[in-house]
């Protein structure tokens, strides 16, 4: 250490002998201070070495764990874009599809795991509007072209049916009525699919017995000669105009399937009865019945409470239990399908609640021929007030019955006579007035209707996102 | 109200007949005159053919007029008709030849004559 030895040099030229001690003491003393001195600042140094040696490895520890989180982040993401972004849009349309949870379990609760699910949930969202936009759009379509096509079958039937009246060539017949007969068929899909895609029923009727909506609906099908009909309801049970061409749909649709879901050596039977708070259709097939996952299904598309999708009616759809589900919903009849039949298959319960029910005087419209009559014997159907009953039951046909009789005295020749409708009384022919309480359940059915389409509007997903 | 349905309807012809237009017989024609037996019914028939009966009620009609009044075509009528001929609770006989009919003014005179004689 050259610079601590210069002073030392110093005094030893001034005076050797004093200044000696004093010097050496002064020396080592500064020596032993300076080299105090250096021993702390190397300690100093060694422990800021450590320090810095600390905290570097500290930065390094701290830069390979963000490196390792980026890269966790970067696989979470690509995770969220190629698995569970598609699993979530196919979900829409499959509910069964499991959607993967992310990667790391832990991320569960924290923010970025908040954020991801955010971006699944938005996904979700933007697919289903998109579903029911799509769907909407081609209900539309389809809603055009059936109608157009039901109206051409309409216009088609009306042909044959003149072409039947005109000619009762047997052969010519036969064909016109199988032709007639292909024609319904044909119809019932165009109108079942139409109903489907949210249309009206295409047809406005007047009021009509019921039993010849359901004898109507029965001749839409091909298996029509299995169903038994029973009518067990009083002569003249009518159904009001608006919910005829409903109710022969919903039964055309419940007898198909039955007559589907049966052995075709089997019958298929309906009864027609009175309930407390209405009439009930009970269609009985004898085939092998549902499962119970099928019935809750069945069930939930004829309650008619969940917006149908075309999507989701399968491939070839299957629009009968949907159409069922649309008019239940709009015309306030409810279908029942969740007991089984005692003869092992399925029972389905159509009930027609009393304000769809109306009286028409068998008298003055009687059923259609082919309707099955009514099992209760005149003595157990209530007379109706002021319709005194024709002397012979000929005179309900009123469009001018023919029959003999003898001259009354004398004086002309026997002459073939039209039964007189002129001869009832007058006030018999007068419709009878409405009661308040009937008009308020037509009201009551209108305001109904239009509530019921008012808040299927917003489910055609035509909202913007 | 004139008691004729409006509008189409509801249960075409074909359900009538269960989709046959071949009669068992092909004796029928239009005008031919159907005469119902009047016995009483038996249980089982079909619709149509009770429709049928009620009609006739015992007394006489032709095939179009009874096809008028159950609203159904000519030939689903001369089906039910046949089937219930066969049944034997339904007769028919041939429609009378246009040319053979009196003249109603013959008749008239026959009757004035025959009222004559009485006074």
């Amino acid at each position: 250490m050259p610079f601590s030895r210069s002073p030392l040099k110093v005094h030893q030229m001034i005076e050797i002998p004093d200044l000696a001690a004093g010097g050496l003491a002064a020396g080592t003393l500064s020596a032993f201070v300076l080299a105090g001195g250096l021993l702390s600042s190397r300690r100093r140094g060694a422990r800021q070495q450590e320090e810095v040696a600390g905290l570097r490895s500290q930065v390094d520890a701290a830069r390979a764990e963000t490196g390792g989180v980026s890269r966790a982040y970067a696989a979470e993401v690509s995770h969220l874009a190629q698995r569970r972004v598609p699993a979530e849009a196919t979900r829409a349309a499959h509910p069964h599809v499991q959607v993967p949870g992310p990667l790391h379990p832990d991320l569960a609760g924290t923010e970025l795991g908040a954020g991801l699910d955010g971006v699944l949930d938005g996904v979700a969202a933007a697919v289903a509007q998109e579903r029911k936009r799509v769907d909407a759009a081609a209900r539309a379509g389809m809603r055009g072209a059936t109608r157009e096509i039901q109206a051409g079958l309409y216009r088609l039937q009306d042909q044959l049916r003149g072409l039947q009246q005109r000619y009762d060539d047997p052969e010519l017949a036969q064909t016109l009525f199988a032709l007639d007969h292909e024609n319904e068929q044909s119809l019932r899909r165009a109108q079942v699919t139409a109903v489907v895609c949210g249309a009206w029923v295409g047809l406005a009727r007047e009021e009509s017995h019921l039993v010849d909506a359901v004898t109507g609906g029965q001749s839409r099908l091909v298996g029509y000669h299995r169903v038994r009909i029973h009518n067990h309801l009083e002569t003249g049970t009518a159904l009001v105009s608006h919910a005829v061409e409903p109710v022969a749909i919903i039964v055309a649709e419940l007898l198909d399937n039955a007559l589907r879901h049966s052995a075709p050596d089997t019958e298929v039977v309906v009864n027609l009865e009175r309930a407390h708070h209405g009439v009930s259709v009970t269609i009985d097939d004898a085939g092998v019945g549902m499962s119970p996952d099928e019935r809750a299904y069945a069930q939930r598309m004829v309650a008619g409470t969940e917006p149908i999708l075309l999507s989701e009616l399968g491939d070839p759809p299957r629009m009968g239990l949907a159409a069922i589900g649309q008019l239940t919903r709009q015309f306030d009849l409810s279908v029942d399908l969740s007991s089984p039949s005692p003869y092992g298959g399925v029972r389905a319960v159509l009930l027609v609640k009393n304000h769809l029910l109306s009286r028409i005087d068998p008298a003055q419209r009687p059923p259609a021929a082919a309707a099955p009559r009514s099992t209760r014997t005149a003595a157990e159907q209530p007379v109706p007030e002021a319709v005194p009953l024709a002397p012979e039951p000929v005179a309900a046909y009123d469009t001018g019955a023919i029959s003999h009789e003898p001259a009354p005295d004398g004086d002309a020749l026997p002459q073939r006579r039209r039964r007189a409708r002129a001869a009832l009384p007058a006030e018999t022919a007068a419709a009878p007035a409405r009661t308040p309480e009937e008009s308020a359940a037509a009201l009551g059915a209108l305001q109904s209707g239009t509530a019921a389409a008012r808040s299927a509007a917003p489910t055609e997903g035509n909202e913007p996102r | 109200m004139t008691g004729r349905r409006g509008g189409r309807p509801l249960v075409p012809a074909y359900l009538s007949t269960g989709g046959v237009a071949r009669p068992s017989r092909n004796s029928l024609e239009r005008l031919s005159v159907l005469t119902g037996g009047g016995g009483p019914e038996p249980a089982g028939l079909p619709a149509a053919q009770h429709a049928l009966l009620d009609v006739l009620d015992g007394g006489s009609l032709t095939v179009v007029e009874t096809a008028a009044l159950l609203e159904l075509p000519v030939s689903a009528v001369r089906v039910l008709a046949a089937e219930l001929i066969d049944q034997g609770l339904v007769s028919a006989r041939p429609p009378i030849p246009v040319a053979a009919l009196p003249a109603p003014d013959l008749l008239k005179r026959v009757a004035d004559g025959l009222r004559a004689l009485k006074q």
